[in-house]
Parts: structure tokens; sequence; C-alpha cells
């Protein structure tokens, strides 16, 4: 029987399985509370580290926030405002790796609508949506 | 070149998977349950199927589990007589609700305020999580053992199924609005609240029916036996799989076969489309749970369409579709295989 020549969808590594050791919920893991207080650190005899520590976990947490807003934001009506208090609105897409330009389409101007722009970030002052 | 569905097997349980549910879809992705006859149900990550801990504390099989919309806390059913309510942050157990006999089922309510629960004895029992010690309200009128109940038309009412009825309860007044009889077992139900669907299995018939008349929609025939049954969030396909080990993927509105997938070395227990639609999971007798794509060779979870002209080193260089696998991890992993992971781990126990 001849059957037809496909490939199988390449994965980037199989799902992780239990560690066998341990019942997991990793007290660090993504959604661990963060803490304002945490006793454990304050033990640490190196002091300027687990401070250090701290504000990496906490700026790490608020990084991946801020990305995950951006995920929330693909394909919404985002309304930004801009410079010399200009209002935009449009359907968000996308933004470059460094959050550098905005990929808007259906940018609604004052002079028409532009079926796809890239916004500058620079230009941009806030932007606001409803998820 | 057409592509070939990859499923991805997700090993851990040393039992049969009886039961599985997802989240909805929280700020953190979304999450899945298996329920286990080992006793240990456990939390992955919905979208890679990474594990993230085990629920540990029941002394018998855990026959249902589910998650509460944000996946903040878990609910099982197990063989020891109870049902327990866990942190499903922390892993950590907040109640136990002791039955008279085997509990098979658990619902949240979409506020998390209550849970719904059915069994062995009979009864459908609800209770409210903000007063544990209060006794819970009891609806009986079930002739056989509960296999699983469900909240409905925003939790004002309640579906349960049993061997051969599906009976509808309205919340408030406690008392059956209608009532539907099969002459075969009912192996499985499944409630969609857009558009107020009810999923049911029995026999080869995967059957749908409105959730608030209980009056036939449509149904189809499978070609062998189906355990479990799930519809997609957007209504075009539904899945199923039963006891002749494969996954059915059917055409919803023309009820066509589109693909049927092998994978499994054992009966397939319980099938559920994630929700958002991107992937449906599937629990068996062979002790795994395994994830398939709704498209075949999109890009998402740790599905990774490669076209052919590019360059083995894209794999290398993070995207923004992977946020929970690091640069240095993505590294380590392509490095060590310049040629992609082509098929699932072929060692199941069954």
């Amino acid at each position: 029987m001849q059957t037809p020549v496909t490939i199988p969808v390449p994965v980037l590594r199989l799902p992780r399985g239990p560690d066998g050791f341990s019942r997991g919920f990793a007290p660090d893991g993504r959604r661990a509370p963060l803490k304002p207080e945490v006793p454990q650190i304050q033990e640490c005899p190196i002091a300027q580290e687990s401070l250090e520590s701290q504000e990496q976990r906490a700026r790490a947490a608020l990084r991946e926030r801020y990305l995950r807003s951006l995920l929330a934001m693909v394909g919404r009506q985002v309304s930004f405002t801009l410079h010399e208090g200009v209002r935009v609105a449009a359907h968000f897409g996308a933004t470059d790796l460094d959050v550098a330009n905005f990929y808007v389409s259906q940018l609604q101007t004052p002079i028409g609508v532009q079926a796809e722009a890239l916004l500058r970030c620079s230009d941009i002052i806030s932007y606001t949506f409803k998820p | 070149m057409a592509m070939r569905q990859t499923p991805l097997t997700c090993s851990g349980h040393t039992r049969p998977v009886v039961d599985l549910a997802f989240s909805g879809i929280t700020p953190y992705g979304y999450f899945l349950i298996s329920a286990c006859k080992d006793g240990k149900p456990m939390l992955r990550q919905g979208d890679t199927g990474d594990w993230i801990g085990t629920f540990l504390g029941h002394k018998g099989a855990v026959w249902g589990a589910t998650l509460n919309k944000d996946a903040s806390k878990a609910a099982t059913a197990a063989a020891d007589f109870t049902a327990k309510v866990w942190d499903a942050v922390s892993g950590d157990e907040l109640m136990t609700l002791a039955h008279k006999h085997i509990v098979k089922t658990v619902d949240f309510t979409q506020d998390s305020n209550y849970l719904l629960t059915g069994g062995q004895d009979k009864l459908l029992r609800i209770y409210d999580l903000n007063k544990p010690e209060a006794e819970p309200k009891e609806i009986s009128g079930h002739t056989s053992g509960i296999k699983k109940a469900l909240w409905c038309s925003e939790d004002k009412q309640i579906l349960s199924a049993d061997d051969k009825t599906v009976r509808l309860w309205d919340h408030a007044t406690m008392t059956e609005v209608k009532s539907l009889n099969f002459n075969m077992s009912v192996s499985s139900m499944e409630y969609i609240p857009e558009g107020e669907i009810l999923v049911i299995t029995y026999g080869r018939s995967i059957a749908f029916h409105s959730a608030v008349s209980l009056d036939p929609i449509k149904s189809f025939e499978a070609p062998a036996t189906i355990n479990s049954a799930s519809l997609h969030p957007e209504k075009e396909f539904l899945v199923a799989g039963g006891e002749d080990f494969k996954l059915y993927k059917y055409d919803y509105n023309s009820g066509e076969e589109l693909e049927s997938y092998k994978g499994h070395f054992g009966p397939i227990h319980c099938v559920r489309f994630s929700p958002d639609g991107e992937l449906y999971a599937s629990g068996s007798e062979d002790g795994t749970l395994r994830l398939w794509q709704t498209v075949v060779g999109k890009t998402y979870g740790l599905w990774k369409c490669v076209l052919p002209e590019e360059d083995s080193a894209e794999l290398a260089k993070p995207k923004l579709g992977f946020p929970e696998t690091t640069e240095e991890e993505l590294e380590e992993m392509t490095s060590e295989n310049s040629d992609c992971i082509y098929s699932s781990t072929p060692d199941v126990k069954a």
C-alpha cells in the first residue's frame, strides 16, 4: 500500500514530565505570588546579593506581565495618545523585538484611515485598550 | 509537502488516565488537570503539556478532576469517598469533602463559589466553598451512580448523567426540569456554554443536544465505541476517542470524518479541546496524555513549523511565540539536535 510521503510536524522538545522527587508547584514558578516581604531572603548572610536577586525577580515578573499584555492586545482595537494631543485608534498587530515600533492596521488618523502603518514608540505617549 | 500530526506525549501517570479538564485562559496561559487511577492528579501547562505539580493526598483512584476558570483552584473526585479542593498555585489541599461512596465528578461554578459533586451514592451535592463546614445541599433522583455533573446556563441549572439518563435540574428549586433516556450506557458529557450545546457519547454515537431544552440537534456514528468527545470552541470540528485507541476528527457541520490518529496504546477515556481551540488533549488507559494540534503544522506551543528554506540556525533564535522558553534553553535544545525531533516517545507502559 503506497502511503503519501508526509513530514511529521517538528517539535522543539517533548513536554517536561514530573521531576520524580518533589510534588512540583515550584515556589519560584510563573504563578508564585510576589510577596513584598520574604523572610527566607532576609536570613541570607549576603544581604546585598539577596536584595539584587529580589529586584531581579521583580523586574522579570514585570517584564513578563508587559510582554503578556502585548500578546493580549493582538487583534484588538487600541487607542494611542501621541504628541501634540493627537489621539489615534488602530488594530494592534505586533511590536518589534525592542518594542521600538508598533505594527498596526486600520489606523484612524485625522486625514483618513491607513490600512497598515508603523507607529514609532518614541511618538507614543500612552496607549489603552480593553481586553 | 503535507505535514503529519506529531502528538506530544505527557508521561508521569502510572495508571490509566480517566478524566481531564482545561482551565479558562488566564494571564499565565491555560492549564490542564488530569485524573488518574494512581490517585495522583497532575497539573500541567495547557499549551506545552509541561508538568507543573502533582496533587498529593487522595487515598484511592481519582475519577474526576477540574480547574476553576482562572486556574487558581482545582477539585478532584476520588474512590476514597472524598472530593478535595486544592490551591492550584501552591498545590496545597484546601478542603476535603466527605461523601458516602465513590465520588466521580466535580465542577466549579463560574465564580468558583460553589462546587457540584456526584458519584456512586446517586446524589448531587452542592457545596458552598465559602462555608466548607456547612452541610451541602443535596439533590436526589438518579437511580444509578452519577458519572458526570455540570453547571450550565450560567450556573442556574445542573446537568447530570448516570448510566442510562441525562437529567436537567433547576439550581434554585433543586428540582428536575427534564430528562433524556438512553438504551445504551452514557460514556461522557460535555457542556459548551456559547450556544448552549451538550455533547453526549453513548455506544458508537456522538450526540449533540440543546443544553436548555435537551432537544436533539444532530448525532454522528463513529467506527468504534466512543468514550469521550469534545466540540471545538468555534464549533467547526469535534474530536472523539474510544475503545479502538484512535482519535477521530469530524467536521461538525457536515459530519464528515476528516482525520483519524493512532498513537495511544490503550482505549481513550477522555478528550477535550483547549479553551483557544488550538489543540486537544486525550487521556488513555495507557497512562499517558497526548496533545494534538487542531491545525496540523501550525507553529504553536512546542510545535514549530520549519519551512524547508529556513536555516537550522533559525531555531536557535527565541521567538515571541514561546514565552516560557528562555534563550539559553532554546539554544541548548537545538544545538544538541540540529535535526528536529520527529516522533513522540515510543515506550509507554500499557
